[in-house]
């Protein structure tokens, strides 16, 4: 099991206040030949001081590229340097260490392509605000429908990726700016293999989350509905192919 | 009269096109359609008449609204290409932003 490459991406905006607590985390849970790779997504207070500080490996972006950006670009990291996993987690304390142990030994043991650690898949007490409860909701069903399986939590960002999946992540394009359901749809499309499993997150201590506010997640949901359908036109004739499978 | 004062708007508008051409602010590719719209534009500035003959043609009972469709076609044509454009340019930015950042990484 130890000859395997694994690459931890953990994408980090303005995190100071919690990446230390993340990676010291990562480094007494995980064990040795698990990597890490922290992303400053050109921080403005100082992240950049403090991975530099206590020498932890990090990428600098030279301009901000927002979240999907910034892990696309540890996947294409992972991907030139030939690695074999890549597990995403988040800078905000939220996705635990030992919790990713279970998605590299589930992507391990089965043959599926991605493994999502879900918040929701079993209940550990993960309090959740209403209105992203909904909107999780509406794009289980829509994932139901359309690649009728059931995906419980497509906004979580702990995710566990194999060879396969980092190539195809790694192309131009690849990556879409909200990475969320419909990634996963269209990486269902595509005949990938992607699996849940029930993950314990904590709740989020310091610091501002991407979706925070009215206006944005209201922008992102008529966003992602609006991919979804494209993905669905373009897919239209292919699907039957992946059915027949 | 007021043919002339057309055709001088019009020529100034294509000398301003052109100097800026020659002056290697704007790209020789991209000012092409621009002056295929002069060119239209100082051709209805001095056959007026068309516009009269076309719009009894195509039957619009007002003349002039056939300039503003005209017009409205090919400015939100050019839009939308610009609009295009600036989508792959942000790509090719973001991938060239990711290639500097990991090549900066590996070479620490």
């Amino acid at each position: 099991m130890g000859e395997d490459k694994v690459l931890i991406v953990v994408p980090a905006y303005n995190e100071q206040d919690n990446i230390l607590k993340v990676i010291k985390e990562i480094k007494e849970d995980l064990p040795d030949y698990f990597n890490l790779m922290v992303i400053n997504d050109c921080s403005t207070d100082k992240t950049k001081e403090i991975l530099e500080k206590n020498k932890i490996p990090h990428l600098n972006n030279i301009f901000n590229m927002k979240y999907a950006m910034s892990v696309q670009t540890g996947i294409k990291y992972a991907n030139i340097n030939n690695y074999d996993f890549v597990i995403l987690m988040d800078a905000d304390g939220q996705h635990i260490a030992k919790e990713a142990l279970k998605l590299y030994q589930q992507i391990k043991k089965s043959h599926e392509d991605i493994i999502i650690g879900s918040r929701y898949l079993k209940d550990f007490g993960y309090p959740c605000p209403k209105l992203r409860r909904l909107g999780t909701k509406i794009f289980e069903i829509l994932i139901n429908l359309l690649c009728h399986q059931k995906i419980v939590d497509p906004l979580s960002g702990f995710q566990c990726i194999n060879k396969k999946v980092i190539q195809e992540y790694a192309k131009k394009n690849g990556y879409p700016e909200y990475p969320d359901a419909n990634l996963i749809i269209s990486m269902l499309f595509k005949g990938f293999k992607i699996k849940e499993i029930p993950v314990k997150m904590r709740i989020r201590e310091t610091g501002i989350s991407m979706h925070a506010g009215i206006k944005e997640p209201l922008k992102y949901m008529i966003n992602m509905i609006y991919t979804i359908l494209v993905i669905v036109i373009q897919n239209i004739g292919k699907k039957k192919i992946n059915y027949l499978k | 009269m007021k043919k002339i004062y057309f055709i001088v708007l019009t020529l100034l508008i294509g000398l301003y096109i052109i100097n800026d051409v020659r002056r290697n602010r704007f790209s020789i590719k991209e000012s092409i359609y621009w002056i295929f719209g002069v060119g239209i534009m100082l051709f209805l500035a001095v056959f007026p008449q068309c516009i009269d003959g076309i719009a009894t043609f195509l039957g619009i009972s007002y003349p002039p609204s056939l300039l503003f469709v005209i017009c409205i076609i090919f400015l939100i044509l050019i839009n939308f290409r610009n609009s295009k454009k600036i989508v792959i340019l942000q790509e090719e930015v973001i991938e060239l932003e990711q290639n500097i950042t990991i090549l900066k990484g590996n070479k620490k």
